[in-house]
């Protein structure tokens, strides 16, 4: 180590928020009150953080196979879920505890394309979607989702035309918002489970329109050199 | 019942921030249309506070045409931003922002 060092020294570890402090306060106390113990803790965050898209994925779905679900899910988001197993209020293995229970569907038409970001914070349909990915939290796409959308989809890949409306749903405040994206033509006569399969988690955030040949559980490589999905 | 029906135009009022408020400054004196009507719940000025029980209000879904918010918007002239707002937070329009 250099004997001129007049800076102070790089730290290896992020500095730990004021939140994260908070949390571990309230853990301990917990622990040593007897609330729960450090294994419930440690097996329920095993399990919330396995959650994943896949209940938003089979609401989709199952709306594009069935009008009436359809209708009754864009009525009623939290009522029509339980349809599928998931309970805002109640978690029951799909869904995480959370302080709201507004759950919106936002149904994009060749004129609308829905696309969500929470400028606030990180606000996120975890019931249905599960953790939100490290970006949708990060500053640059919160900042930006609501200034320069376009821009941003661009970056993802989405070029939309200019005659298509952008939508941009800030969650602001007890709501959340899943978009349901258009079923894309090549799906006719697909099943409920293969339609799931290519509703992926950036298709319901809206930074990405479903594919018939792409699917976030084959690897990028395998998914370009597989034949197309049966029909 | 509601102050403000699906139709109006409102602008969000440009009031001093004190803690607490979801009222994104983005938003502060920017008009819009109301396109939804939302149940009543406790408004964040008094959430934050862990007041679960403190005042509710009536919320609405506004849309903005992102023109209204952004003088350099650079995407098209039909995209549209929608946020929700308690009623205190609102006012009606008294003139169209350009």
């Amino acid at each position: 180590m250099s004997r001129t060092h007049d800076h102070a020294p790089i730290q290896e570890s992020e500095e730990i928020s004021e939140f994260e402090v908070l949390e571990t306060a309230i853990r301990e106390l917990s622990i040593s009150h007897g609330l729960f113990s450090a294994e419930d803790h440690r097996r329920f965050t095993e399990w919330a953080e396995s959650i994943g898209p896949a209940g938003g994925s089979r609401l989709v779905a199952k709306a594009w196979v069935d009008p009436e679900f359809k209708e009754r899910l864009l009525a009623d988001g939290t009522e029509a879920c339980k349809e599928v197993g998931i309970d805002w209020n109640n978690p029951t293995g799909e869904g995480t505890p959370s302080d709201y229970t507004f759950f919106y569907v936002l149904e994009n038409t060749p004129k609308v394309h829905n696309v969500i970001v929470c400028t606030l914070c990180s606000c996120y349909p975890r019931p249905v979607l599960g953790h939100s990915p490290a970006w949708y939290r990060t500053p640059n796409y919160r900042r930006r989702m609501v200034r320069r959308p376009r821009e941003v989809l661009a970056e993802f890949g989405l070029y939309l035309p200019p005659d298509v409306e952008v939508r941009v749903h800030d969650s602001n405040q007890k709501s959340r918002f899943m978009v349901m994206p258009m079923r894309p033509e090549g799906t006719e006569g697909w099943s409920e489970e293969q339609l799931a399969a290519i509703v992926t988690r950036d298709t319901m955030i809206g930074v990405a329109v479903p594919k018939v040949d792409w699917t976030a559980s084959s690897a990028p490589s395998e998914a370009l050199s597989s034949p197309s999905r049966g029909h | 019942m509601s102050k403000y029906q699906v139709g109006d135009r409102v602008t969000v009022r440009d009031a001093p921030t004190m803690f607490h408020t979801r009222t994104q400054a983005f938003t502060r004196g920017r008009t819009g249309v109301v396109v939804e009507h939302r149940p009543e719940w406790v408004i964040p000025e008094d959430e934050a506070w862990g007041r679960d029980n403190g005042r509710t209000e009536r919320f609405y879904v506004v849309r903005f045409n992102q023109r209204d918010l952004w003088a350099d918007y650079t995407g098209s002239d039909s995209d549209t931003l929608e946020s929700e707002f308690s009623e205190r937070w609102l006012m009606p329009a008294k003139e169209e922002t350009k």
